[in-house]
């Protein structure tokens, strides 16, 4: 009956934290195109070492603009694992802030690792350190390597994190209770696994196990340290979306939808047949000098009425 | 905090949240190491302060009048609430939504963004103007009073701000204590634009409160809609002064410019910052002269708005910015023009060019580009003869925002000083990481009460310090030095910030336009163009 539990409780988590995510992803990709604002550099640009842009050459409308679309990707990814900012600027706080976030991305690489080691232990692959298959060995040692360093890095920056903050006075003044739940939740999740880890299941055999048992509908037994770190972590899923967690995909909207998106207007094109429709909306503000109710194209060719 | 003014303070009643004094404002370097040299840094009187909202800092950018009973107070809550609740729908603010939705959802509080900030660095660190100070406090009001969460959710979100008058009128002011340079936005890992923060709240306060500095909305936006130009000056205005502008290139060139005006078909209509005419004609009748000796095919319009580029909704409404943006285009098309082509305005470059882009559909959708490509192509493309021994004197150049930072034309100004002045030199930091001149966001021309003393000694104080740095070791008011600012606005703050630190008469520091530079450098004038004489 335990075990069934785990195994529901698993799937709720999992299904839930994906079509929240989904959820939000499709609310902020669904919002209508907004005007212009650009912030240089623009990494796609071949000039974004110093910033350049296209407005650099004259009648810039009637000359090919290169854009590199991949550099621009790898850039946002690199500091993902980087955060080279804060590097730069904020270096007390990066010290902290970056196990913090590399536990986290690992620990998810734990989890797809796992998923997968499972898929492909159903389909008869051996994963394990002895393993004859090469897949097996490498599923083994990095599963391994990325549960460890998760475990470690997180529970080491949610620390720090956490004293980061009580300690300094302009943080604590911006911070929210829930910024320190969310420290202790997630170290407590980080030493759940770092205990299940060396006490338990040293090389996460039953963990594999576990996951074989989700992936078939056959929930398997699990001792009782992995079971605590399973429901935390699965609650730890369930969290998430109700914090800013969502920044890690976010981020890339507000680079390349935002600050980078520098795709001029042209005539007959999508964007401007979009752009059409919202013009042709009435607007309601209420200020004398706009006339509520009208459109923003009547708006936008009138004059103010009053002051 | 270091000031003790946590965000939640801002709803507390009090004569004033943040103290400004001389002593606590950061460091300039020499000749003004000392402090004596510096202005005072000037505050309201106490009758002014029982008029006006002044609980901020003891500055009123906007003169709010004090509401006279608790009813009016409500009614300006809920005005207050009224419009946010409008900027968080497509229909009245799909213009920055996206954007919008993004900067209150997901910042980290980390505030990494503090330091980038000029204004910020300079006040000596007051809390009150952390660029993410604004942006919390924004969200905090959301929180609790928009999303509604209340008793143990809001307490766990930390949205624990008092939504009341106090809150309202400093909130106001502060939207008015930002540049919106968005140097903080560069330094954000997560991409939060505290500037387009500034920007929304100072959205509510103008599209539904009717509240705005008058010289950006009366005397700026509503008077250039109704008469041409936001300083007042009329088509009729215009001609006059294109004579004067074509007596004065022959006075002090001795060429006989015909200035082209509404010469339909032309391949350039070349739109001035209007302030140009008025307060630096020189700049204007450089321009002329490089045009016609490198025998572009150019106009200006004398059509209403059209010799005026100035847009300053770009900085507070959408709706006026729309305006203005979209007679700017209809001038153009009525002239049948290739392109148009703006002057050293800043503001006017990201207006026209880059935000209306998304404004401007169907035929009103004309080519818009910078002037510095043009003149680039010009100088280093041999279409002048050029003497760089005539700009044999300190040069320094200041990278206004909205050309640099926020529309990537960073290289062609500086390909033309290096290539006409032997003295260039770089501030630090430049580029796209410039720092603002302290004028921007309409700063430069808003003047009311203690407002310009605070221009001077908070917002402009960095750019004061990177000038005198720049010049360090030839500081004494014999050796000429020119700080090319190529942006009106930007000319206007500096004009200004150096008056008031007297840098000419201590320092012999100049300021001016960079099309100036170039015609000064021209061999086929015999006499400098540049005259070295504050103005």
């Amino acid at each position: 009956m335990g075990n069934t539990l785990l195994v529901m409780l698993t799937y709720v988590a999992y299904v839930f934290i994906v079509v929240m995510y989904g959820k939000k992803v499709y609310r902020f990709a669904s919002l209508p195109p907004h005007l212009r604002w650009d912030l240089y550099p623009v990494m796609h640009e071949p000039k974004y070492k110093y910033g350049g842009s296209y407005y650099e050459h004259p009648q810039w409308w009637a000359k090919h603009r290169p854009r590199s679309v991949v550099r621009s990707f790898f850039w946002v990814l690199k500091d993902t694992f980087y955060l080279g900012e804060y590097f730069h600027k904020n270096r007390g706080y990066w010290f902290w802030l970056l196990p913090w976030h590399l536990g986290f991305i690992l620990i998810i690489t734990l989890h797809i690792l796992c998923f997968l080691a499972a898929v492909a232990m159903v389909l008869g692959l051996s994963v394990a350190a002895g393993s004859s298959d090469l897949a097996g060995r490498i599923f083994y040692y990095f599963i391994l390597l990325s549960g460890i360093c998760s475990f470690v890095l997180g529970a080491f920056g949610s620390i720090g994190m956490l004293v980061k903050r009580v300690s300094n006075r302009d943080l604590r003044e911006f911070a929210s209770p829930m910024n320190y739940f969310s420290y202790l939740f997630t170290l407590v999740v980080f030493l759940s696994g770092l205990y299940a880890w060396y006490y338990v299941d040293p090389t996460f055999s039953e963990y594999r196990e576990f996951w074989t048992g989700v992936i078939t509908f056959s929930p398997k037994g699990v001792q009782g340290g992995s079971v605590v770190h399973i429901v935390l972590f699965d609650l730890f899923l369930l969290y998430l979306p109700l914090t800013r967690s969502m920044h890690y995909i976010s981020r890339f909207f507000a680079f390349f939808w935002v600050y980078w998106d520098d795709a001029p207007n042209v005539k007959g094109s999508e964007t401007e047949k979009k752009i059409q429709a919202l013009l042709d909306q009435p607007v309601s503000w209420s200020a004398p000098h706009i006339q509520s109710g009208k459109k923003w194209t009547d708006l936008a060719s009138g004059m103010p009425t009053t002051d | 905090m270091r000031n003790g003014t946590g965000i939640n303070d801002i709803s507390k009643e009090c004569d004033q949240l943040a103290k400004i004094t001389k002593e606590g404002l950061m460091k300039l370097p020499y000749p003004y190491d000392q402090g004596e040299m510096e202005p005072k840094v000037k505050l309201l009187s106490d009758q002014e302060k029982g008029l006006f909202e002044t609980s901020l800092d003891g500055v009123s950018a906007i003169l709010i009048p004090k509401p006279k009973n608790k009813a009016e107070e409500d009614e300006l809550c809920r005005k207050f609430l009224s419009g946010f609740r409008k900027l968080l729908t497509k229909e009245n603010n799909w213009t920055f939504l996206q954007p919008l939705m993004h900067s209150l959802d997901y910042c980290g509080k980390c505030l990494s963004c503090s330091d980038e900030c000029p204004v910020y660095i300079s006040s000596g660190r007051q809390d009150i103007y952390r660029p993410s100070y604004r942006s919390e406090l924004l969200r905090r009001i959301k929180g609790r009073y928009i999303d509604g969460t209340g008793g143990f959710s809001s307490w766990f979100q930390g949205n624990g701000v008092e939504l009341n008058w106090a809150t309202i009128a400093r909130l106001a002011e502060l939207a008015y204590r930002c540049t919106l340079c968005r140097r903080c936005t560069q330094v954000c890992s997560r991409g939060i634009d505290n500037g387009l923060i500034t920007h929304e709240i100072r959205k509510i306060f103008s599209q539904e409160m009717g509240i705005a500095p008058k010289e950006l909305h009366t005397k700026g936006t509503v008077q250039q809609l109704r008469t041409g130009s936001s300083t007042g000056m009329t088509p009729a205005a215009l001609g006059n002064i294109v004579e004067f502008i074509q007596d004065e290139i022959r006075e002090k060139t001795g060429m006989n410019i015909a200035v082209p005006v509404d010469k339909e078909g032309a391949d350039v209509l070349l739109i001035h910052n209007a302030g140009e005419y008025i307060a630096w004609p020189e700049n204007p009748a450089a321009f002329a002269i490089i045009l016609e000796a490198a025998g572009i095919d150019w106009t200006l319009s004398s059509d209403l708005l059209g010799y005026d580029g100035v847009n300053y909704g770009v900085w507070y409404d959408d709706v006026q910015f729309s305006r203005v943006a979209v007679k700017h285009a209809q001038i153009a098309k009525k002239l049948k023009v290739n392109r148009i082509v703006v002057g050293e305005c800043g503001h006017a470059h990201k207006a026209l060019i880059t935000v209306a882009d998304r404004i401007l559909t169907g035929d009103l959708n004309i080519p818009r580009e910078s002037c510095l490509p043009l003149l680039e192509d010009i100088v280093l493309n041999g279409k002048l003869k050029l003497d760089p021994e005539r700009n044999d004197f300190l040069v320094t150049l200041h990278d206004p925002c909205n050309m640099v930072r926020l529309m990537g034309i960073v290289e062609p100004q500086r390909r033309i000083l290096r290539k006409i002045c032997p003295q260039f030199r770089e501030m630090t930091p430049h580029g796209v990481k410039n720092y603002c001149c302290g004028g921007g966001s309409g700063f430069a021309i808003m003047t009311s009460k203690s407002f310009a003393s605070w221009r001077s000694t908070i917002s402009g104080r960095m750019k004061l310090k990177q000038t005198l740095d720049v010049f360090q070791h030839e500081s004494a008011p014999e050796i000429k030095k020119y700080v090319c600012a190529p942006c009106s606005n930007c000319k206007g703050q500096i004009r200004e910030l150096f008056n008031d630190y007297k840098l000419w008469e201590t320092c012999g520091v100049l300021y001016g336009g960079l099309v100036e530079l170039i015609v000064n450098a021209m061999v086929d004038i015999k006499q400098p163009f540049i005259e070295w004489e504050w103005h």
